[in-house]
């Protein structure tokens, strides 16, 4: 039997027509900025500017600016590198994949989760590059024909997939979202009314004219990226996962990786997601476009990740004592009661735990339970990405070079930089770029918004003789 | 039908009007305004800076500046004018020499890059050292291009000319009689030689005309020794028991038993690099005999921690184990001690061993030292493991000449004091600075400005040993040369120069040198002695027969008068020891940056010098007993009748509980740093009626409260091994010799997943090895060419660490400093793990270690291992020098993004720097953990200006040409000395042979006292590498892991039963 799904809750709250819709998205473009966004802009910009004297700091100094040494020889800035591209998953995952499966409450979403996915990326490939005891040697990496001999890059290493896979996908990314843009671009240049303001919109909107031929081919490019994008979305991770997989320290030498470290990202993604729009949706009152129950979603999505990530952080543990390996069951014994037992509480606690709270449904539907809650599990999937690269390496085979790792302050202030930047760019997106796809909104207000669909079939026919209305 | 039609673009182009025609030849279809859009057009057309002009000046100029830019800095290569015969650019030449530092002796090999001394190794000619070094010695090169080395004389602290001082100083000792020497041991007769011709001049007489009528000699003043750390107890046991005051000389190779209560005779006590290969001689399990050690000692010694039985007494129960210990043997000895099982049990041994034992006491007490020499003589062992007629000279101070010294120079006696080889403000302390504010002139002839130098008149550097001639007779019928490698840097003169000069003679010390061996060296009938003194020299050392005058074998001392003596010697309160380390020595290694970075054998501390007390005494206290990064150490005051210090106090496993251990010859700057690294332990040495003592009762230990939080530089901060087999492992001999491979070095297996049926039908997984588990391809090397490895007998390892400041000096390895050492970051390529074990995990046999962990673990699980990494209160050590594995598998190099890092066709596991970029990931999956980060500039950044000696010009000299010097942010690691390989190949092919098996040694193995490491080709079928890798003892450190290690080890075997 056909299975015929429930009528589902509006996507859009009240009664806004098109035009209200676009007004609220682009007020923010229209007016002059608020004093919250000041406030937060130049929060950001002094975090952004300390981040960025550390990092000249350490580039001008050397590594051992940082806290690491001969047996830990990556630490903070391969957890925040793996932290930073866990949260680039959801942007990717929201459009891309959400679009293949035709959920309508993306659209209210995806392009914030998009722009935080692209600035997301950005931090997280810088890490790579400065973690490198000569960054000026960087281009080393890429496979271009040289004249240094037979030279070549090495086709075995992780770091070199991470290369390609971590380049790949923020192109994708980049297109698919620019091309989302478009549309929205070209709604703005038709209402600008400044002459700068006109020029550089209409230079970003490529021309765009809004007829149906050109929504067609939007519609069909956008599709076609969705399908680019959406193995992207589970091999960038799974890669990044490979730079510990293919390793031989006991800790980081599992198969188990690849898929844990995809639904950590999404898991870490969406939390960040939810920390973001729940700030937009209240700061630009777009309560009636992101609604309770886009939030919802989110936390059900949390919920499914959160789990995934416990099962595999309990299935590891189990191998590592099953397996019977020495180094490998002590590893684990290690995360669990050695000297960094602190930070595997933290998280348990964090992921395992605390997403379960979201079983209730009064829980899962609190803005501000959301809001600690989406902080809490980027607060534990930093330590998760910590507990696997220090936890593992500070004490591998060797007794005699167990070590422990202390962050310096170059490490803390190159992290909070990176949070800096992240939002000044994240800061400028929602001032200067429409932060939601509105004219894809649109194209749902008749189906799910909620002033239609709490009409009788009389009044919609009164307002749209030719259509049917549409109860999904 | 073709296509005729044809279409227009306008009527224009059908019509091909000329207006359209001309336009369609230009090049743009309208006019550019160039000019109108530039303004006057005029103006433009007549303007003598053309377009092109303009163009020239512009590439012109961009090209200048970018020239200007990019401008090389100029570095001069002068070439020899003449060039030297001997010298070859680019290789390198060896000289025969002799180290001797008032301490140690050895005859060494120096090398030379271009005149430039670099690298020291020992002289396996030598009869005497076969070869052996410590640390302190190879790193002796460093200290000849230290920057704060004296460079000219100087008089008051004003620099002047040598003729000055010989000048004024011929005026002021003129008629002078008491003029005192005062050095260290001399054992070079040449300068013993320009000694006494110093104090004992010829003086012409005259006749009433003026004319000369004879000459007669005449004394003014004497010579008087005194050791950094006196040996004056067994020198005047000697002299009660034998008639002698003498220091005998020891047969280790004979020793089937040792019994040392508090002497360190494998590292810094009396001759210890005379007795280190003899000893590791008899340590090979294979061999009829193994030694077996016992070690009564309060500080964990290098003797300790390679002992079979070490017990932990007290400094102040040494004479009571002695005189107990004779008493077992049937000697009228002392009553018995609180260890009397394990004193029976050292007993026992002995006697199954007379004659063919040694038993040897650190104490400096004449009394105990009188009953050590009743039990040799009750053994039997004079005559076959102890000689008292074949002596060595290496002692030779006695406390009581030095303290008539100190007497005369209060009492205002002494006219003038010549100091040369010796420190004694620095190790006598104010008593001695205060006598000689008495004495008018002062001489110092200090290489250095060292404490004493400060308190002279007059500073008349002498020259580096390696700018030096020298001679050398360190036991009887041994004689060796010491020449200069290289001119002196500076405005020295060596001292025995400047004595024979105020003496009157004008001679160079060479020609004197010659000169007296040419009277005094018995040389064998038909040999003329140019030819005996050039083979000499060449060779460095050379035995000859010396007519023994009197032998001397009766034993005559008072025993009963000496146990009495010793009944009456008491310990109270806390107890302190003073010993000396590997790296400082005495003092001679404090200000030498190599040696303060070289990691303490035993506790792995660099950059420090410390109290070691009893962990579980220090847990009583509540004192930390961990030294990590950020640890904060306690900090104590240390004192004594004679003075105090403040130390950070650390946890040594295997201290005696109520002692403290401290390491004397701490307490000098290194390079230019503020600060002296480590206190100065010297004003800690009790002086009792008979003679100095390092050992003192009563310290009182006072907790100190520092403002800033007190950190220890430690490169190893996990002490115990944590059960892990397959990383060491060990046996007994008893085990050993059942000749059961299986129960001491099983070989891995793992099941793989292929079945077989067995007699009962069962089906059981078939166990492979190891070899058959390989993901990768193989690479081509078995068979095939050279493939380089290494084999490591931890039997042979007593843990000197003279292999890893070879390593050093060989490799430009960087120094950084305490407070990276600290974090983690030190560049050693090799380094020398030391494991101590647990109370919960004994190392002892693998079926034993086996059993223990699994019980631990299935019992107590997680606790067990947190208690497991707390070694045991008398721990057993190993050592295991650890360094690239250079693994055919290796996990380094398929991680690394660019191939910087990968494998030989011979094997090696390669590092090509250049390539390097840095991402960490090859250390991060190195499972040996051996690769070492450029974290900072090491060699320019200014952090490390102040110790670092490449930062200046004269300390860039000792660097080697042949390896490169690595900048910032890249990886490296042990090479295997892979320029020494190809130079081995290429000296080899120059030959038309073969390389020959052992003609290629890695720094590590060519300096090794002990001869642990064995270098070769595994691919050599006849090598001692094949024939050690095949033997029953052979493992891989983490075999099971699969990174298949070229690099073997092989068990330690430990004399005890199963």
């Amino acid at each position: 039997m056909h299975k015929e799904a429930a009528i589902r809750e509006p996507l859009i709250l009240g009664s806004p027509t098109y035009s209200d819709i676009s007004d609220q998205v682009l007020h923010s473009i229209e007016h002059e900025p608020t004093k919250l966004w000041k406030v937060l802009m130049t929060i950001a910009t002094i975090a952004a500017l300390w981040g960025v004297g550390c990092i000249l700091y350490l580039l001008g100094v050397g590594v051992g600016t940082w806290g690491l040494n001969n047996t830990v020889g990556w630490a903070w800035d391969i957890t925040n590198f793996v932290w930073w591209v866990g949260i680039g998953h959801a942007g990717t995952l929201i459009s891309a994949v959400l679009l293949l499966f035709r959920q309508k409450w993306r659209m209210a979403i995806n392009r914030p989760a998009e722009a935080m996915t692209i600035f997301a990326v950005f931090m997280a490939g810088m890490f790579p590059m400065i973690h490198m005891g000569r960054i000026w040697m960087a281009y080393w990496v890429l496979p271009i024909p040289n004249q240094f001999g037979s030279l070549w890059v090495n086709f075995n290493s992780p770091l070199l997939w991470d290369v390609f896979a971590i380049s790949t996908y923020l192109s994708v990314s980049l297109v698919f979202w620019y091309i989302g843009l478009i549309p929205d671009f070209g709604t703005i240049r038709d209402r600008a009314t400044r002459p700068v303001q006109k020029l550089m919109y209409s230079l970003l909107s490529f021309g765009w004219t809004g007829n149906a031929k050109a929504w067609q081919r939007f519609e069909e490019v956008s599709l076609v990226l969705a399908g680019l994008c959406t193995p992207l979305v589970f091999s960038v991770h799974s890669i990044v996962s490979m730079d510990f997989a293919t390793s031989v320290i006991p800790g980081w030498h599992t198969t188990i990786f690849p898929p844990y470290f995809v639904a950590g990202a999404v898991f870490s993604g969406f939390a960040m997601v939810q920390t973001l729009m729940l700030i937009v949706r209240k700061a630009m009152r777009l309560e009636h476009l992101v609604t309770i129950k886009h939030i919802e979603y989110m936390n059900l999505v949390i919920i499914v990740t959160g789990s995934i990530v416990g099962v595999a952080y309990l299935t590891e543990l189990f191998i590592s004592a099953y397996s019977g390996v020495e180094y490998e069951s002590y590893a684990f014994l290690n995360r669990l009661s050695g000297p960094y037992w602190w930070s595997y509480a933290i998280m348990m606690t964090c992921n395992v735990i605390s997403p379960h709270l979201f079983w209730s449904k009064k829980l899962r539907t609190n803005l501000a339970f959301t809001f600690v809650m989406s902080i809490v599990v980027n607060i534990g999937m930093w330590f998760e990405r910590f507990v696997i690269i220090v936890t593992s390496v500070h004490r591998d085979y060797l007794p005699s070079s167990w070590s422990m790792f202390y962050p310096t302050w170059v490490d803390i202030g190159v992290f909070i930089g990176t949070l800096g930047i992240f939002s000044v760019f994240y800061l400028l997106f929602l001032k200067y770029f429409p932060v939601l796809a509105f004219n894809e909104v649109k194209s749902i207000l008749k189906s799910s918004g909620e002033q239609y669909k709490n009409m009788t079939d009389e009044e919609f026919k009164k307002l749209h003789p030719v259509f049917k209305k549409d109860i999904k | 039908m073709a296509n005729t039609k044809k279409y227009w673009k306008g009527l224009e182009q059908l019509d091909k009007g000329s207006e359209f025609v001309e336009a369609s030849n230009n090049e743009f279809a309208e006019h550019l305004p160039v000019t109108e859009f530039l303004g006057d057009k005029e103006n433009l057309d007549d303007a003598s800076t053309t377009r092109r002009d303009f163009l020239k000046y512009l590439g012109f100029g961009v090209a200048a500046a970018s020239l200007a830019a990019c401008e090389t800095p100029v570095t001069k290569a002068i070439p020899y004018l003449n060039k030297p015969e001997e010298i070859t650019p680019g290789l390198a030449n060896y000289y025969a020499s002799t180290y001797y530092d008032g301490n140690d002796y050895a005859p060494i090999l120096v090398k030379t890059r271009e005149g430039r001394p670099i690298h020291i190794v020992g002289n396996t000619e030598s009869t005497l050292t076969k070869g052996a070094i410590n640390a302190r010695v190879n790193s002796s090169v460093l200290s000849l291009y230290d920057s704060n080395r004296l460079k000219a004389p100087s008089i008051k602290g004003e620099d002047t000319t040598w003729a000055t001082i010989d000048n004024r100083l011929g005026k002021e000792l003129q008629g002078k009689k008491s003029v005192r020497v005062l050095t260290a041991s001399v054992i070079s007769p040449s300068s013993q030689s320009a000694i006494n011709s110093f104090l004992n001049p010829s003086v012409e007489h005259y006749n009433a005309a003026g004319d000369p009528i004879g000459s007669e000699n005449i004394t003014i003043g004497k010579h008087v020794v005194v050791d950094a750390i006196s040996y004056s107890g067994i020198l005047e046991a000697n002299n009660e028991s034998f008639g002698k005051a003498i220091i005998p000389t020891y047969n280790f190779e004979k020793a089937k038993t040792i019994v040392s209560v508090g002497a360190d005779f494998m590292g810094n006590w009396l001759d210890a690099l005379q007795y280190v290969n003899d000893y590791a001689q008899t340590r090979k399990p294979d061999n009829d005999w193994m030694s077996k050690t016992f070690q009564f000692e309060a500080s964990m010694s290098l003797s300790g921690t390679n002992a079979d039985v070490r017990v932990p007494v007290k400094p102040s129960e040494y004479g009571a184990i002695i005189s107990s210990l004779y008493a077992h043997l049937g000697g009228s000895g002392g009553a018995k001690t609180a260890y009397d099982a394990r004193v029976k049990e050292a007993a026992e041994a002995l006697k199954a061993s007379k004659g063919e034992s040694i038993v040897v006491c650190g104490s400096n007490d004449k009394n105990v030292q009188v009953i050590v020499n009743a039990i040799n003589e009750l053994l039997g062992n004079y005559g076959n493991t102890i000689d008292v007629n074949i002596v060595s000279n290496s002692k030779q101070g006695l406390d009581s000449e030095v303290a008539a010294l100190i007497a005369d120079m209060n009492a205002g006696k002494v006219d003038a004091l010549l100091i040369h080889g010796v420190d004694p403000v620095f190790t006598m302390g104010a008593a001695f600075a205060k006598a000689m504010k008495k004495v008018k002139t002062t001489v110092s002839f200090a290489t250095k400005m060292d404490d004493t130098a400060a308190a002279c008149m007059y500073v008349c550097p002498s020259n580096h040993a390696l700018e030096s001639w020298s001679d050398a007779n360190p036991v009887t019928g041994h004689y060796s040369l010491g020449q200069p490698t290289i001119s002196p840097l500076f405005d020295t003169r060596q001292a025995e120069e400047s004595l024979l000069r105020w003496s009157g003679d004008d001679s160079s010390y060479y020609d004197y040198i010659r000169r007296n061996w040419e009277s005094e060296i018995p040389v064998s009938m038909g040999v003329f002695f140019t030819d005996f003194w050039n083979k000499t020299l060449h060779d460095g050392v050379v035995d000859v027969e010396m007519p023994v005058s009197e032998l001397t074998t009766a034993f005559a001392g008072n025993v009963s008068k000496a146990v009495s003596a010793v009944k009456a010697i008491k310990g109270s309160g806390v107890e302190l020891e003073l010993v000396q380390n590997m790296a400082v020595g005495a003092g001679v290694g404090a200000d030498n940056p190599w040696l303060q970075e070289l990691p303490d054998p035993i506790t792995k501390i660099t950059w420090d010098n410390y109290a070691t007390m009893s962990p579980s005494e220090m847990k009583e206290k509540g004192y930390e007993i961990h030294f990590g990064q950020e640890h904060e150490m306690n900090v104590i005051e240390v004192a004594t009748k004679t003075g105090k210090i403040q130390l950070p106090v650390v946890a040594q496993p295997g201290q005696a509980k109520g002692t403290i251990g401290i390491a004397l010859g701490y307490g000098k700057a290194v390079g230019n740093m503020e600060e002296v690294t480590g206190a100065n332990a010297y004003p800690l040495v009790a002086s009792t009626k008979n003679g100095v003592s390092y050992y003192v009762s009563g310290v009182s230990i006072t907790d100190v409260e520092l403002d800033e939080p007190y950190h220890i530089a430690c490169t190893q901060t996990q002490q115990t091994v944590m059960g892990r087999d397959s990383v060491i492992r060990e046996t007994t001999l008893e085990t050993y010799k059942k000749g059961d491979k299986d129960a001491y070095n099983p070989a891995w297996t793992l099941l793989s997943g292929e079945t077989e049926t067995d007699e009962h039908g069962h089906q059981h997984q078939v166990r492979k090895g190891i070899k058959e588990f390989d993901l990768w391809g193989a690479h081509p090397v078995e068979g095939i060419g050279h493939r380089w490895g290494m084999s490591i007998d931890m039997n042979a390892c007593i843990g000197c660490s003279a292999c890893v400041t070879s390593c050093v000096s060989e490799n430009n390895i960087a120094v950084i400093g305490k407070d990276q050492v600290r974090r983690g970051r030190i560049m050693h390529w090799m380094r020398i793990d030391r494991y101590y074990s647990s109370e919960h995990q004994p190392l002892g046999d693998i079926g034993e270690t086996h059993a223990a962990t699994k019980e631990a673990l299935d019992i107590n699980g997680i606790s067990t291992y947190t208690a497991m990494e707390d070694a045991a209160d008398n721990p057993s050590v190993v050592h295991q020098p650890m360094m690239c594995q250079h693994c055919n598998h290796a996990g380094c190099e398929t991680v690394c993004p660019v191939a910087a890092t990968t494998h030989s066709n011979e094997g090696l596991n390669m590092m090509a720097y250049n390539r390097c970029i840095g991402t960490r990931y090859c250390a991060n999956n190195c499972a040996y953990k051996v690769r070492r980060f450029n974290w900072f500039n090491y060699i320019a950044y200014s952090k490390f200006t102040d110790f670092n000696p490449s930062q200046d010009d004269l300390g860039r000299m000792v660097l080697n040409p042949d390896v490169v010097v690595r900048s910032r942010g890249v990886m490296e690691k042990c090479s295997l000395c892979v320029q020494r390989i190809q130079e081995g190949k290429l000296d080899a092919k120059k030959a038309g042979t073969q390389v020959m098996d052992g003609a290629i040694q890695t720094a590590c193995s060519s300096s090794c006292p002990t001869n642990a490491i064995t270098f070769g080709d595994h691919n050599d079928e006849g090598s001692k590498l094949v024939a050690e890798r095949n033997n029953d003892r052979a493992y891989r450190v983490i075999e099971e892991v699969g990174q298949q290690a070229n690099v073997y080890y092989q068990t330690k075997v430990r004399n005890l039963k199963a």
